[in-house]
């Protein structure tokens, strides 16, 4: 038993691949039983969740499978908002006709979040290698799934030349790691990094790389606003959350684990990064007119905002970050739902698709209005609380500007996301007849974003237990 | 010893002519076949170094199925032939420039910092390279299980990914 509750949820997660697979034949014959393949996918997430819960939790934190994986609470913890994330995408799938008919689409969907947990909890370069993989090469077929739409197509191509870039870069780094040490267990790593600085500096500079674009931060976020415009909505929220999610997770486990001895010298450069993610995100997100782009560079700077927390490292910093990732995955995920409502609806995701939304569904306006206001920083919504911590956190460590930049382009957020609310809420369709341009909101997607939104009021005023659970999770890294 | 550093510079002299020969070539297919004979050359060298698993692997992938594809690829695509003349005008001074640089750079780590003498590793018996291939698979079904494991789960998923994108849509059955 001890060798299957490490790889616990990732052996749950293949049952469900392989469930999905044997399904679909019976299931394509009859257009009836089609949405019953997103609700056993979402159930059976849920169920893997649930199980994984009880049965699999992380006691001690230790290396097993030959140093392959580490056993402990971030991972646990990543893996778990992985799942949580998936079930609620496969419900977004099922309102998106082209995904909703392709058992594909979902099975794909599983082995991303597979690729995902074990980038959570890898613990050697060649498992990490192989992890990212398993995460990028569904999601880049995920981004192109839309074979009619020249949009979805240059998505998936695009993510696909930039992801094989970054993999490449990132392999280059991993090999002058292993030429040098004779070593591919990043714990061992550790014990020989002191003695080879500029090794460690190379290092350092070619994984950085590959992960900033893992991450979309500054310098290599060029291809998040033409993935997140093309890909098929729900997809891109998913690549905006939960893949971003294991990004960090990788940096952080690499930074803790690995680069302490060179943490010094780099603290700089990742705080200067972090600085031009955020300010480069927010500036480039006032000019738009599209609400998918306006997010994709809303998500850019919001990762220049997690950086700060891994800037500070500390035990503090960690915990600020992971709970950031928390509150953003809820939020994020929101956010991109209503958009992909409102564009099946209104088959547009400019800015002026949303006149007198406030009107035509209340309801999912307000949804609108919790996202966005959580994505800007507003108290009760739990982004306020993530922000306050990752500020909070930099502050502790002496690193009083970069909190201040963080203030600052919180303000510049604001006012971008006000921009796209003063649609939804102040402005009117034309002829003012709103009441006959209804948006219905189907069940799995209603139940999706109820979830969402009570997540994030939730997290947002009863923080303490949820905070609790991310402070536990980074002391496992230390 | 004599035949084998013989027969090194001989094979050395062989691969470097078949590299210059695919880069030289302005048609695709002659680039391959010269990638391919410079890739059965490098497995030769393997075997004089005593590692018959990389050298098989390297014949067996790379020449046999990578190389294979390759030229399947240029041919159904009808791309042998190069157009005439440079795409990007600057391109070639940079190009020699930084292969300069390039080479410079490998001369001089290889002379300082290796310390490069003549002499070629002992290639060691058949038993012993035998016994490297068995302590690889003992490695590969132990410590490097979860990661075998996990390669042919994205192998499948690449594959089916690969399927969805270029399968044609059947018309929808009411």
């Amino acid at each position: 038993m001890n060798f299957v509750l490490p790889i616990f949820p990732e052996i749950l997660l293949l049952a469900l691949g392989v469930l999905i697979l044997i399904l679909d034949p019976f299931v394509k014959r009859d257009e009836a039983r089609r949405p019953f393949l997103g609700w056993f996918t979402a159930a059976g997430l849920l169920v893997a969740l649930t199980l994984s819960l009880l049965l699999a939790r992380p006691a001690e934190p230790a290396l097993v499978y030959g140093g392959m994986i580490r056993f402990d609470g971030l991972g646990f913890l990543f893996k778990m908002f992985f799942l949580f994330a998936a079930a609620v995408t496969a419900l977004f799938f099922m309102d998106e006709e082209k995904l909703a008919r392709r058992a594909e689409a979902y099975l794909l969907l599983v082995a991303a979040t597979l690729g995902m947990s074990l980038m959570a909890s890898a613990a050697d370069l060649v498992m990490l290698y192989l992890s990212i993989e398993t995460a990028s090469i569904p999601l880049y077929v995920l981004a192109g799934f839309m074979k009619e739409d020249d949009k979805s197509i240059e998505a998936g191509f695009k993510y696909m030349l930039f992801g094989a870039m970054a993999s490449a870069v990132l392999l280059y780094g991993f090999s002058l790691a292993y030429g040098f040490t004779g070593e591919t267990g990043l714990y061992a790593l550790a014990l020989h990094f002191g003695d080879f600085n500029l090794l460690a500096a190379g290092v350092t500079f070619l994984v950085l790389a590959g992960l900033a674009f893992k991450v979309s931060a500054f310098p290599f976020h060029f291809w998040a606003p033409d993935v997140y415009q093309g890909a098929p909505t729900p997809v891109a929220g998913f690549l905006s959350t939960a893949s971003k999610a294991a990004g960090f997770a990788v940096l952080m486990r690499l930074f803790t684990a690995v680069f302490p001895a060179v943490n010094a010298d780099w603290s700089l450069i990742l705080a200067i990064l972090a600085t031009l993610t955020m300010t480069v995100g927010n500036l480039i997100a006032l000019a738009q007119k599209n609400v998918k782009r306006l997010l994709a560079y809303s998500s850019i700077s919001h990762a220049g905002y997690a950086l700060i927390g891994v800037v500070a490292f500390s035990q503090l910093g960690m915990t600020s970050v992971a709970f950031y990732l928390i509150a953003y995955v809820l939020t994020n995920l929101l956010a991109f739902g209503v958009v992909a409502i409102v564009g099946r609806v209104t088959g547009s995701d400019e800015f002026s698709a949303y006149n007198g939304l406030s009107r035509r569904n209340a309801p999912l306006a307000l949804a609108m209005l919790v996202a966005f206001l959580s994505l800007a920083g507003m108290p009760p919504f739990v982004g306020f609380i993530a922000k306050f911590y990752v500020f909070l956190a930099a502050v502790n460590s002496n690193w009083v500007w970069l909190a201040f930049v963080g203030v600052l382009n919180s303000i510049v957020g604001l006012y971008y996301y006000l921009n796209v609310l003063k649609y939804v809420y102040l402005f009117r369709m034309e002829g003012e007849d709103e009441e006959k341009h209804p948006v219905p909101v189907s069940r799995p997607v209603a139940a999706a974003v109820v979830v969402l939104a009570v997540g994030i009021l939730l997290l947002g005023t009863l923080f303490g237990p949820w905070f609790g659970f991310a402070e536990q999770a980074a002391a496992t890294l230390f | 010893m004599d035949f084998t550093l013989l027969l090194f510079f001989l094979l050395a002299a062989t691969a470097v002519a078949t590299a210059l020969g695919l880069l030289l070539s302005r048609n695709a297919v002659y680039a391959a076949l010269f990638l391919v004979l410079n890739f059965a050359t490098v497995a030769v060298f393997y075997l004089l170094l005593g590692a018959p698993f990389v050298a098989m692997t390297q014949v067996t992938v790379y020449a046999g199925a990578i190389m294979v594809l390759f030229l399947f690829v240029i041919m159904l695509l009808g791309a042998e032939k190069l157009p005439k003349g440079e795409a990007l005008p600057w391109q070639r001074p940079l190009a020699i420039g930084a292969a300069v640089i390039l080479f410079a750079e490998a001369v001089y780590l290889l002379v300082q910092r290796v310390r490069l003498t003549a002499a070629l590793p002992d290639p060691g018996t058949w038993e012993n390279s035998m016994e490297s291939l068995r302590q690889m698979a003992g490695m590969l079904f132990t410590d490097y299980l979860l990661p075998f494991e996990v390669t042919s789960l994205l192998l499948l998923v690449a594959m089916i990914g690969a399927i969805v994108l270029t399968k044609g849509e059947r018309a929808v059955r009411s």
